[in-house]
């Protein structure tokens, strides 16, 4: 990393496995922390779960996946076994030169290991340490699991999520993961500037359910006052037009979001000031919102015969709140993004047949500090540099360390995945693939000027 | 305890949720943090339904409510010369400005944070926008369903044969927020080291783009366009399934690697163990016919029982809670995660913490509820800026405040 990261120094050890805590920690590798991602050769869930290159995982497929690339990033890997006494010393050892240590273990299986945060104060006073569980470490529900859609449910986010006047649906595949590991970032920011400032470590114990509950805060005072907010699709309470209509094209949509008087008559113009439009009834927000469904069924007629992203771009124009409903494919191809350089294009070292690919960046520009991805760790390609130069052991200690299967740099059980297993992550039954895809994120790995021009 | 955040900071000039949220989520952990509100109207969010106790008031609107605790409220309008100046004054001994106008609006008055650095050197800058300042799209105007569109993530919600349905509860401001805290905080860590302020770039398009499932990467490996429908034909995994009450959902987690033995064992339901059932593949092409066996034994089980039964066998469920069994969630009342804050106004609320703990106390520092537009002028202006009344009175007859 850079130099002067903001970050340079601090050293984090995190036992994570899956989606929740990793997203949270990249933030620190990012910032320039020393994350070391200490990993278990039993258990390669996160490595296993693909996409790998073109569907077909190679022969280190561990090292390949472009999920856990995602997740991972910037961070060094260490495979450790902790449950082993040799492996819990050295861990220890690690431990007092560092700062952050991380898990999301169920609640109890760090104490089990002799890991929890009153063990590692004392050999580190000044610890923080974070635990990511599903319902936290106290309470009755302490001991539950969970995943990123129960806690969708759980936590009352799908309640609240449906069609207009329809059942409660998960609002998304893994929303609660991501919002999860932002607040795991936010938290460990948080404790490290109370550190700077006081000296004093921290016990951070955060869970995914309250999480997911902070993020339906409005509902929850509603309710408090018998309030019942209804579930509205893409509509809104008091706007209209505020919906989603089809453009020209398979499954191409386009979204309108009007708000005010002024909005209306600058859309109307757009439409060509139609006979329909002109009628008094929609002339008023509330008018307009009485009749919202046939509005509805005006605009979409008008918007079926218009190509989406050219229509936002010719509402925007025109001072009309307006969106393209994108697909991963036109998000790889968009312009806006391109010239901000907000993907990472990024070449793998550690799965050399991979070549480049491209990921979702930060959403965030901050001049001094920069957060570019440059690192995938290979399983257990940091061994002997963090056990030598941090944990002070010599070459025949690590020797040892390895001979005894202490650590590794292969999965316990290397047999491949099955190909199909890119195929099924978190995704709808309405996924479809493009048989073009490499000629496009070919194409985004050039310069700018390679780019297709501004879709204007 | 002392708020994390008790010696920062913070002066908060939005109008829109996402730096709202930011803003508490500093607030709440301790920021002195002040909202620069526009006299008479303030923040768009007052005027947004629902309102505690039904009729619209600029202090009930309960997005404002939720989004807006521990903050103090100053009206000003930045757009006059003098309002310009108060500005600046209060700026000298703020580390962040979190401000969400338009690329350029500050800039055209003399407030970007080239000018506001002249003033104060070390001032971060939080500027969060639809599309972020650059890039062709700065101009445009956004909402929470334009950003779900354009950041990719309507195009995944839904069912396969109907529109892309949404989130709800403008969760994009919510990612927003968080991903804008983030770097407020880096570049906080990096001005207590340096003294140097930076200026943050925060897209609202971006922000919802790194959030859906994985799928930008997935389509640079293999070409997949995420679409809708997910959970639509995966009884084990993640469809809501009907009780004798509220639904549920299941996954094969917990099973150890045998979700068929599990489910059919706990479900009593040997029907189960039927080898076209034993592979992803094979559940998904029987679906329909293997969510029949597994509701028709849900169905005599209510949602919260079946939920301690299977948790207490280490089998991963949800229950889909409605707002009122979360706020009465017995497992929250154990953990203290609700906070209680008085308002003059709507009363007594319980309020979400922050998500965690920290030393085995709820975080959230402060006791305020939501200010009531421009509550705090006098203390602001007449007790920090040190303005006599007189001059109180004229910048009010000027519409300044």
């Amino acid at each position: 990393m850079v130099e002067q990261a903001v970050l340079a120094g601090v050293r984090v050890l995190s036992l994570e496995q899956v989606h929740v805590l990793p997203w949270g920690t990249a933030f620190l590798a990012d910032f320039g922390a020393e994350v070391i991602r200490v990993e278990s050769a039993d258990h390669m869930n996160d490595r296993r779960s693909g996409p790998f290159p073109d569907g077909e995982p190679g022969e280190e497929w561990w090292n390949e996946g472009g999920t856990f690339a995602y997740w991972g990033r910037n961070k060094e890997s260490l495979c450790l076994d902790v449950t082993e006494p040799l492996g819990k010393e050295v861990f220890l050892k690690l431990v007092a030169k560092s700062d952050i240590v991380t898990d999301n273990f169920r609640p109890g299986t760090m104490l089990r290991l002799g890991l929890d945060h009153d063990s590692l104060t004392k050999v580190k006073p000044d610890i923080i340490t974070l635990s990511c569980t599903a319902y936290g470490h106290t309470g009755p529900w302490r001991a539950y699991g969970a995943r990123a859609r129960t806690v969708d449910a759980v936590c009352g986010l799908s309640y609240l999520t449906g069609y207009e006047g329809g059942e409660a649906v998960r609002a998304s595949s893994n929303y609660m993961d991501h919002t999860g590991g932002l607040n795991v970032a936010y938290a460990l920011l948080m404790a490290l500037y109370r550190r700077r400032k006081t000296g004093k470590g921290a016990r951070i114990d955060l869970s995914m359910y309250e999480t997911g509950v902070s993020c339906i805060a409005p509902a929850l005072l509603e309710i408090q006052q018998g309030i019942a907010r209804p579930r509205l699709g893409t509509a809104h309470a008091w706007k209209a037009p505020h919906n989603v209509y089809r453009c020209q094209g398979d499954d191409r949509w386009i979204v309108i979001t009007v708000s005010t008087d002024d909005e209306w008559q600058r859309l109307r113009a757009v439409m060509g000031d139609p006979p329909w439009a002109m009628e008094p009834r929609f002339h008023t927000v509330s008018g307009r919102w009485e009749h919202r469904g046939e509005l509805d069924d005006h605009i979409g007629q008008w918007t079926a015969t218009h190509d989406n992203e050219a229509l936002t771009h010719l509402l925007q124009a025109h001072g009309v709140p307006a969106g393209a409903v994108l697909t991963a494919r036109d998000l790889v191809a968009n312009s806006h993004l391109r010239e901000r350089e907000y993907f990472e294009v990024f070449t793998n070292e550690n799965a050399p047949h991979a070549g480049p690919r491209v990921y979702a960046g930060r959403p965030f520009r901050i001049p001094n500090i920069p957060e570019a991805l440059t690192l995938v760790s290979a399983l257990g390609q940091h061994n002997a540099q963090i056990l030598r130069e941090v944990a002070g052991l010599s070459e025949d200690e690590v020797q040892q360390l390895l001979d005894a299967g202490i650590i590794a740099t292969r999965p316990k059980d290397p047999a491949r995945p099955a190909a199909t297993a890119s195929r099924s992550d978190g995704r709808g039954r309405g996924t479809w693939f493009d048989p073009d895809y490499k000629a496009l994120v070919r194409d985004s790995i050039g310069p700018l000027a390679a780019a297709p021009g501004s879709d204007d | 305890m002392p708020g994390l955040l008790d010696d920062v900071r913070v002066l908060e000039l939005t109008n829109d949720l996402s730096g709202a949220f930011c803003a508490k989520l500093l607030a709440d952990q301790g920021a002195d943090t002040l909202k620069v509100e526009l006299p008479g109207r303030g923040d768009p969010s007052r005027h947004e339904p629902p309102f505690i106790g039904g009729e619209p008031h600029p202090d009930r609107s309960t997005l404002f409510l939720a989004f807006n605790t521990n903050k103090r409220s100053i009206t000003l309008d930045i757009t006059t010369p003098t309002g310009r100046a108060v500005l600046l004054r209060l700026i000298v001994e703020r580390d962040i400005v979190i401000e969400s106008f338009t690329p350029g609006y500050l800039a055209a008055l003399g407030l970007d944070h080239e000018a506001l650095r002249q003033v104060n050197p070390g001032l971060i800058m939080t500027s969060i926008t639809p599309f972020g300042q650059t890039g062709p799209y700065r101009d445009y105007r956004g909402s929470d369903l334009i950003a779900q569109a354009m950041g990719g993530f309507l195009y995944t919600t839904g069912q396969t044969d109907r529109p892309p349905m949404g989130t709800a509860l403008e969760q994009t401001a919510i990612v927003t927020a968080r991903n804008a805290v983030i770097a407020s905080m880096a570049a906080l860590l990096q001005q207590r080291e340096t003294g140097e302020g930076q200026h943050i770039d925060v897209s609202m398009m971006e922000a919802v783009v790194s959030t859906p499932p994985n799928f930008i990467h997935q389509f640079s490996f293999t070409g997949a366009i995420a679409g809708r429908g997910f959970g639509e034909s995966a009884v084990l995994d993640g469809m809501h399934l009907a009780t004798s009450d509220s639904p549920v959902t299941l996954t094969t987690a917990g099973t150890g690697g045998n979700p068929m033995e599990t489910w059919a064992a706990f479900l009593d339901e040997p029907r189960l163990l039927d080898p076209k059932f034993n592979s992803r593949q094979g559940r998904t092409q029987h679906w329909e016919e293997l969510l029949a066996l597994v509701e028709a034994k849900l169905s005599r089980w209510k949602a919260r029982d079946f939920m301690k039964e299977a948790m207490d066998q280490r089998l991963v469920v949800g229950v889909v809670q409605s707002p009122e069994e979360v706020l009465n969630c017995p497992h929250l009342a154990a953990r203290g995660s609700f906070v209680v804050r008085d308002h003059p106004d709507v009363g007594t609320l319980r309020y979400p913490g922050a998500g965690f703990l920290i030393d085995g106390v709820n975080p959230v520092a402060g006791g305020r509820a939501a200010p009531r537009l421009g509550e705090h002028n006098a203390a602001i202006y007449g007790g920090e800026l040190g303005c006599s009344p007189e001059e109180l009175a004229v910048l009010r007859a000027a519409g300044v405040i």
